[in-house]
């Protein structure tokens, strides 16, 4: 799959992906230092005083020139040293690699049960257009859609968990730790997560896979007697593949930000609830070393998106 | 020292649990006579509120943490539940004259790392508390002038000034020892690998998930602690803090919302606890300069207000009005001034049109933006424009609009927040009114209160103490410095296994007397 000039192209977008990284970090470190409120307050505690909190901000070098602040951030940041909050004084890196995984793990189950229930429903749906199946799966989707995914997350709970007791209301575990523990945490947030993505994948799939089924290809193949179901998957599927890539990229990346909400509702240690909380004390470093790994996630994904275009259509070059 | 009588205010106390909480609140509160051995053994699974600041008292600053400090450091001085009347903790005080204050310590009592808890290592805390450059009580011990050790087992204050807040001072950050190996091996690294003498020994912290403790097998309370060890999972969403106890997760969730009392008597085998606190929500005020400079305006918005009503609308009914910024409960309170204000929207229109606003007048009030303050604000902006004062709010986060408010930028003439109250109340008003007090958002202060909160800390008798701060409330209420509107009663849920759990006036919980059923 990575010949040598795929290679030439990954490199290439890697190194494109610095200045975004650079850049990301620095407006959003200007957003803190612009809104009001420091984290000196935070620091100064209950017992704040005008005098402490200077102390504090001179303590800690947040009187310093925003350049220099942000300049010393980023020299130990590409050293791999993602400073420690200023709070609570745990490492940011550490805080990244326990959360990270809770997210990432939601957010795959997620995409994938956004697939396995929004593929056969847009099949469905485009094999028969204008019929009561297409009828109910579009229904669906515009439900899936409009449905916050807070408020289903708060009636799987309701469910699942208080009424059932079948699974976890709240909290999550690392999947290294027990794996099927670490599943059965995140198997509530992903539905709620992928509710969205399932109406998504249904629709999108549904109007391309029209589209194509009704063209003159389409129908010359249908005229030369080649029978339906491979009309639809060997025709119909591979072209619309690469719609469905765009699809399933934007919602991992749409996903990861919704995460914030749904690991509230559900008490998920992860990076939704890490920025927030360094956000509303304005803990830079924290805030900083979560959009660092957010950014080049989505940086990755991104450049996995589009090799994985070429692969599926060479005539769209990376 | 005298002790005052409490009995009355006892008794309403326990009134007021058994009608909110019912009779199994009242027997789950532990009433001392009716208490049982307690069952040793068990891990308690709490849902807390917030992840702390620093789990090093003297660095820290967020209130939220000390029910989580508390199992891992105890304290010299502790308090009574119900009045935060300062009693005898690791330590016994007294004061041979006004500006001497001496400290006789328990023998035997070791911290985590089998140090020990002896004069040398409270000299050494109270000289870090007091001059560490990360030191966030600095003030706190600003009256001490030295520490001297005058036995293995006693230390001895030299004071600057006589501060007899200084035992309920000992009883907060201040008075938690930390262990001075610890510090002098660790340094800054000890506020996430603590070392104190309580009842528990820190375990683990991840941050914004889970803080263990678990039993400190040498504690100098014999047969206590009765929990193997307590498991904090961090919950900041209240409704889903309140969730996990209803699913069995978690044993306890504290510090909720009135609005979840439904949910949390509807749920099977929860326990409601609901206990009187000194959390006063309140309106601050920019007195320093217009229109708030002018007493009749902050007269008006006071007789505005119906705080029965805010009560019922905004608290659902779990709360007390408040007159003042000490609850009707607290020993200091001072019942005389008490009516000031009733609520009287006439007198309100009358005050404003003689302070030159006939038509009404606009101001400017910063809020937060979590679902109960902004049920808060809209009860507010009701009830005083009702008299014509129109509200223009403004609502962000507690670090942004608290940070406009008190900070250099006076951004709004009215703050509607919350004071969360402090073990003596000479903290209350020297941090919130007197001149220069960061929570005094002009920073102006009537000279003569100034005189007296430095004249309530002379005194050891609570009765002569009480009388400084009856003074002090006078000038507080009628110079309308503020505008109290309800102290918040604490909800707790509970599942019923937990055991022997007492609420106290702080409104933040401790788990030293929680057994496991």
């Amino acid at each position: 799959m990575l010949n040598a000039a795929r290679l030439h192209i990954v490199g290439r977008r890697v190194l494109q992906a610095i200045p975004v990284v650079v850049l990301s970090t620095f407006i959003v470190f200007g957003l803190l230092k612009l809104v009001p409120g420091d984290v000196a307050v935070t620091l100064a505690g209950d017992n704040a005083s005008d005098q402490r909190i200077a102390e504090i901000r001179e303590l800690y070098g947040l009187n310093q020139p925003f350049l220099l602040q942000y300049g010393s951030w980023l020299a130990k940041a590409v050293q791999g040293d993602l400073s420690n909050s200023l709070v609570s004084n745990e490492a940011v890196l550490t805080s990244i690699q326990r959360c990270l995984p809770h997210t990432l793990l939601i957010v795959t189950l997620a995409l994938l049960t956004a697939l396995l229930i929004g593929v056969p429903l847009g099949i469905a749906a485009a094999t028969k257009p204008g019929s009561w199946i297409d009828s109910v799966v579009m229904a669906i989707a515009s439900l899936g859609v409009a449905v916050p995914n807070f408020w289903l997350g708060m009636l799987l709970v309701a469910f699942f968990s208080l009424q059932l007791n079948w699974l976890p209301a709240t909290g999550a575990v690392a999947f290294t730790k027990d794996p099927w523990a670490s599943l059965s945490h995140a198997i509530l947030p992903a539905v709620a997560l992928a509710s969205g993505g399932i109406a998504e994948v249904a629709r999108q799939l549904r109007s391309s896979l029209v589209e194509i089924l009704s063209s003159q290809q389409v129908r010359t193949l249908h005229a030369k007697g080649l029978p339906p179901s491979s009309i639809l998957w060997r025709h119909g599927l591979k072209n619309v593949s690469v719609n469905l890539l765009t699809v399933i990229s934007l919602l991992a990346n749409r996903m990861l930000a919704a995460t914030v909400v749904v690991e509230a509702v559900f008490a998920i240690p992860g990076m939704g609830g890490l920025i927030v909380n360094a956000a509303m004390h304005r803990d830079f470093p924290v805030v900083q070393g979560v959009v660092f790994t957010m950014v080049l996630i989505v940086v990755s994904l991104n450049l996995l998106t589009d090799i994985l275009y070429s692969v599926l259509d060479p005539r769209i070059a990376a | 020292m005298r002790i005052l009588d409490l009995g009355s205010r006892t008794l309403r106390r326990r009134d007021i649990l058994a009608l909110i909480g019912g009779g199994a609140a009242a027997a789950a509160v532990g009433l001392p006579a009716l208490a049982q051995e307690p069952k040793k053994g068990g891990v308690l699974k709490v849902a807390a509120p917030a992840n702390p600041s620093s789990l090093d008292p003297a660095t820290g600053g967020a209130g939220s943490d000390h029910s989580i400090l508390w199992t891992i450091y105890d304290t010299l001085v502790e308090w009574d539940y119900d009045t935060l009347k300062p009693r005898p903790g690791m330590a016994k005080w007294s004061y041979p004259n006004p500006t001497t204050m001496v400290i006789d310590i328990t023998p035997g009592i070791q911290f985590h790392d089998g140090t020990a808890m002896d004069a040398e290592a409270v000299k050494f805390n109270l000289d870090r508390n007091r001059s560490d450059q990360r030191s966030n009580i600095k003030s706190d011990l600003a009256s001490i002038e030295s520490i001297e050790v005058t036995s293995p087992l006693q230390v001895t204050l030299k004071l600057k000034s006589p501060d007899t807040s200084l035992p309920a001072i000992l009883s907060d950050r201040a008075g938690m020892m930390v262990s001075p190996t610890n510090i002098k091996a660790l340094g800054n690294e000890t506020d996430r690998k603590p070392v104190g003498a309580g009842p528990w020994k820190f375990v683990r912290w991840n941050d914004n998930e889970i803080i263990v403790v678990a039993r400190h097998e040498n504690y100098w309370r014999k047969g206590r602690p009765y929990l193997d060890g307590i498991e904090f999972n961090i919950i900041t969403e209240n409704a889903t803090a309140l969730r996990s106890v209803v699913a069995g997760q978690n044993d306890m969730a504290f510090q909720l919302p009135a609005r979840l009392k439904p949910v949390i008597e509807r749920a099977k085998d929860l326990t409601m606890v609901s206990s009187p606190t000194l959390y006063c929500i309140q309106v601050y005020f920019n007195y320093a300069r217009a229109p708030l400079d002018n007493l009749k305006v902050r007269q008006a918005i006071n007789f505005a207000f119906d705080r029965d009503t805010f009560v019922k609308a905004a608290l659902s009914g779990l709360g007390e009005s408040a007159r003042m910024t000490l609850p009707s409960s607290h020993w200091a309170f001072n019942k005389d001034v008490a009516g000031t204000y009733p609520h009287d929207p006439e007198k309100a229109k009358k005050l404003l049109a003689e302070a030159g606003y006939k038509d009404g007048l606009e101001l400017t009030i910063g809020g937060y933006t979590d679902q109960d303050s902004v049920r808060r604000g809209e009860v507010i902006q009701d009830q005083l424009g009702k008299v014509g004062i129109r509200l223009k709010f403004t609502r962000g986060t507690i670090a942004e609009i608290s940070a406009q408010f008190f900070a250099q930028e006076k951004k709004f003439d009215l703050l509607v927040s919350a004071w969360t109250g402090r073990p003596d109340p000479s903290m209350t008003y020297g941090l919130g009114f007197d001149k220069g007090a960061y929570y005094n958002a002009g920073r102006t202060a009537d000279p003569e209160l100034s005189k007296l909160i430095l004249e309530s800390r002379v005194s050891e008798d609570l009765a002569k103490r009480a009388e400084v701060f009856a003074r002090i409330q006078r000038i507080t209420v009628e110079q309308a410095l503020s505008a109290p509107l309800a102290f918040q009663f604490e909800l707790d849920a509970l599942s019923s296994k937990v055991k022997g759990f007492k609420p106290n006036l702080l409104g933040k919980p401790k788990f030293e007397y929680i057994s496991l059923a």
